[in-house]
């Protein structure tokens, strides 16, 4: 089987209901996608599929074969990726840190359909993922600086 | 199991490795040394001059990692960016009782010892270079990992001394830096943790891979002390990639302690977690569920009120409270609940060992892997020098990664396959077959005398022990009658949980303090304030972080702070108000929920915090801690419950226990003292006191006296 993920080629042999986060974290090591409930309710195992936030534990890798994945481990430095993931770390935002890569990738999915989401937007395009530690007030902060950052461009 | 005294700091020299004759700064004097030294636990220097922090506390993302190492960088007088952080194996012979993460004591229990053996290790090195030198070393200071002289351009590296500092006895007269010199202590710092966060790239022990490892999931007896009595794996060896099924041997469960003790299980190791993860439930088992599966929670609560109505005892040193609380006229009761929580760290309980005969190497996030190392060699045997945890930083821990369990079972399926193993819990796992937060049932009542004043209160109930007593900083005498409990097998093994008894305390104290003003026609903070006026220093005999006295001038002045910064009392009309104020250990933490009640939708609108944590080392982690322990607090009280049917939890996963989410997060705002006080936590003290004031809130918006949480357990209201 062969997966496109940021926009690398990646080559394996695996199941193919075996989900795309397992295939991603065991066997591709890109463990930057986290499992934490595996049912599609916390977002933490949240990748891009084809530009669309996916919950990468409730679909087979077999679904995902011939699209393009984005992971958290995505290192394009002009991206809108690169620059939620520095007001993150402006904003001192993750505590355990666990959840963040789901919550970056969700922000980012929101943001790429919606530069400019309202207030109450952001809270509910955000209530798929689960912060245990409670960083949501910085998380939303953090999205909302770089809205008002890109509406100054 | 027993705490340890801290071994002092003394010299140590660590194995060494080679580097090549290559420094990467430039230095007048090119001494080089081939090995690494540590002057004590908490600082390593290369020799490249690199200058390591090694932290004994655990990461979980209270920031604690952060804030000793900006202990250390001023102490040292070093650039913070410069220095790097590294996490301690388990060893008590090292660092004592002070590995252990808990009771938000991190800076509050290093504070004095990682200054003094930092200022120790540059002391030593301003020592060594003055021999050098032959030069008085007060004639020498030192700044980022160089000592340099005063008055001539000599400089010379830290790792260029090591041959001469580690012949050096350890310096006596140790002067710690001034305050006054601290750079980087209370300066909002942002740790190198958190870019390697956000990159996805920090290393949680879920993510560790080895050569020949197998991934492991167990399914456990759903009842904590059942056993299982057969197993068909026919199906689940089928699973592509499953390589084997094996019986877990049940490890005795002491259901107070850390020590874990694991459930009667069978275990299926695959070539990947999800293998392991989707056999497992291909398992078919036929258990033996004991008592227990006779036993729901609604037997635990009869149980415990029932024993709310026995005759009450006192101990001895009571008995003068106790006749007091009986001469007067008995004029208000309570009872308050609260339900079983588990703590659901995002990262879930995972743990890699290696098991290879004559040792044993361990990869995990714990809050304690000291105790934990000590636990290993109790279970298999062989000593605790045969036995390595390398900690990792930990997708939150909140009390749950210092019950030792999971990393037993990973143990124990290593020694039977001896191959190194990671085991994952499943998110089931962690709600249905872990440990738990205990149900609570507390009653509490004044007695008044003939003008309607409060004379003393009383408090019956399941938190604490005979002779461990909760602090309450009123002016109140209070009698503790005696400790109820569930007899025989507790329902569910206990697990401390973000501030542990801490939260149904507040709960009793901070609602009934709120009924007595009501009684009393008074304002509820200007009721609190009036009797903390009275009151003098408490000294704090709760078990086992018998730590500073309770001063009530502190608590009182986080209130006189929540007040003023809440708008108390002026706020907009249809929202309503309510306050609490508690301490936890050495901090203080007062709140106001401002919320709204409409067709008994509660709708919580905003927090204010006011927190005295003593000194502030990092103003940015603080508030964030706060904000969580209040979002923490809210999840509890509004919606999360674990019922128990039959011995087994009937939640499952998120989608039954459901934590507070963004959308229903309302605004936080946190203020923090000012205070030259010895730093205290802050992980757990914005927790306690979420539950009362929600609920007092709730009272000053209905009337109506809810005296359990969640609400969503009462059938009248739910969430907005
Ligand atoms: S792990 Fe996929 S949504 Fe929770
Ligand atoms: S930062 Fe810990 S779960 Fe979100």
């Amino acid at each position: 089987m062969e997966l496109n993920v940021n926009n690398q080629k990646y080559s394996f042999e695996a199941e193919e209901n075996m989900p795309l986060l397992w295939v991603l974290r065991d066997l591709l090591e890109l463990t930057g996608t986290k499992y934490s409930c595996g049912i599609g309710q916390c977002g933490a195992c949240t990748v891009l599929v084809n530009g669309q936030a996916a919950r990468s534990c409730s679909i087979p890798v077999s679904a995902a074969l011939d699209k393009n994945i984005t992971t958290i481990e995505d290192s394009n430095s002009n991206s809108l990726l690169q620059a939620l993931k520095d007001s993150w770390i402006q904003n001192d935002t993750p505590q355990c840190g666990y959840c963040q890569s789901g919550q970056i990738m969700n922000a980012l999915a929101l943001l790429s359909q919606n530069p400019n989401p309202t207030d109450e937007e952001i809270k509910m395009g955000m209530r798929g993922n689960i912060c245990r530690c409670g960083t949501y007030p910085r998380i939303k902060k953090s999205i909302e600086q770089v809205i008002e950052t890109n509406s100054k461009l | 199991m027993k705490r340890r005294h801290f071994f002092k700091t003394s010299t140590l020299a660590s194995g060494g490795f080679l580097i090549s004759a290559y420094l990467p700064f430039s230095c007048n004097e090119q001494v080089l040394e081939t090995e690494s030294w540590e002057p004590n636990f908490y600082v390593r220097i290369d020799p490249d001059n690199t200058i390591t922090f090694i932290c004994s506390r655990t990461e979980l993302g209270q920031g604690t990692s952060v804030g000793l190492a900006m202990i250390v960088a001023d102490e040292l007088g070093m650039d913070f960016e410069n220095l790097k952080t590294e996490f301690a194996d388990g060893a008590i012979e090292r660092y004592g009782d002070l590995q252990d993460t808990g009771g938000s004591n991190g800076l509050r229990m290093l504070w004095e010892p990682l200054r003094k053996a930092i200022a120790t290790a540059r002391e030593i090195f301003i020592v060594a270079a003055a021999q050098k030198w032959q030069l008085d070393p007060s004639d020498c200071f030192s700044e980022n990992g160089f000592v340099y002289h005063n008055s001539s351009e000599r400089k010379a590296s830290y790792a260029s001394l090591i041959t001469l500092a580690k012949d050096l006895p350890a310096p006596f007269d140790i002067k710690l830096k001034d305050p006054s010199d601290y750079k980087y202590i209370g300066k909002r710092l942002i740790g190198e943790r958190t870019r390697i966060i956000a990159e996805g790239k920090n290393p949680y022990s879920i993510n560790v891979k080895l050569p020949n490892m197998l991934y492991a999931a167990v399914a456990r007896c759903p009842t904590w002390n059942g056993n299982l009595i057969d197993f068909d794996d026919s199906k689940a060896r089928s699973f592509p990639g499953v390589v084997d099924v094996i019986e877990v041997t049940a490890v005795e469960i002491q259901p107070d302690d850390f020590k874990g003790g694991v459930r009667s299980g069978v275990a299926v190791l695959a070539s990947n977690t999800w293998a392991a993860l989707e056999a497992k439930k291909l398992l078919e088992i036929q258990w033996d569920l004991g008592n227990l599966s006779r036993k729901s929670d609604t037997d635990v609560k009869e149980e415990l009120l029932a024993q709310l109505e026995e005759p009450r005892t006192v101990t001895p040193e009571k008995r003068d409270i106790h006749n007091l609380f009986n001469r007067y006229s008995k004029g208000h009761e309570a009872t308050y609940f609260s339900a079983y929580q588990t703590t659901t760290c995002m990262e879930p309980l995972n743990a890699t060992a290696y098991h290879m005969g004559h040792k044993i190497e361990i990869w995990v996030g714990s809050q304690a892997p000291g105790m934990f190392r000590e636990r290993i060699s109790e279970l298999t045997g062989l000593p605790e020098a045969a036995i390595t945890i390398h900690n990792l930083p930990s997708g939150g821990g909140f009390g749950r990664r210092f019950h030792a369990d999971y990393v037993e079972e990973a143990v124990l399926i290593s020694e039977k396959v001896r191959k190194p193993v990671k085991l994952t819990w499943s998110r089931e796992d962690t709600i249905t077959t872990s440990k738990y937060h205990p149900y609570c049932v507390d009653h509490w009542e004044a007695a008044f005398n003939p003008t309607g004043e409060v004379m003393a209160i009383a408090y019956k109930g399941t938190i604490g022990s005979t002779n461990a007593y909760r602090p309450n900083p009123y002016a109140l005498p209070m009698v503790h009658y005696n400790y109820v409990a569930e007899k025989g097998d507790r329902l569910l093994p206990r697990a401390s949980w973000r501030s542990v008894f801490a939260h149904p305390w507040a709960l009793g104290l901070e609602c009934f303090i709120d009924e007595l003003a009501h009684l009393a026609k008074k304002d509820p903070i200007a009721y609190r304030i009036e009797l903390l006026d009275k009151a003098e220093v408490v000294e704090q005999v709760m078990e086992p972080w018998v730590g500073d006295n309770l001063y009530p001038k502190k608590l009182k002045e986080t209130l006189e702070i929540v007040r003023e910064k809440s708008n108390w009392g002026q706020v907009s009309e249809g929202i309503f108000q309510g306050v609490s104020g508690i301490s936890y250990n050495t901090s203080y933490c007062s709140q106001v929920i401002d919320l709204s009640v409409e067709d008994g939708k509660v709708k919580v609108h905003k927090v204010t915090a006011v927190l005295n944590c003593g000194r502030v080392i990092n103003p940015s982690q603080v508030e964030s801690q706060i904000a969580g322990g209040i979002i923490w607090g809210l999840s509890a009280a509004l919606k999360t419950q674990l019922t128990v049917v039959d011995g087994q939890v009937q939640q499952t996963n998120f989608d039954s226990y459901d934590l507070l989410r963004m959308n229903e997060t309302p605004e936080i705002e946190v203020h923090l003292v000012d205070s030259n006080d010895e730093p205290s936590g802050a992980g757990e003290p914005g927790v306690p006191g979420v539950a009362p004031a929600l609920l007092n809130a709730i009272f000053a918006a209905t009337g109506e006296r809810i005296r359990q949480i969640p609400i969503v357990k009462s059938s009248t209201y739910s969430i907005a």
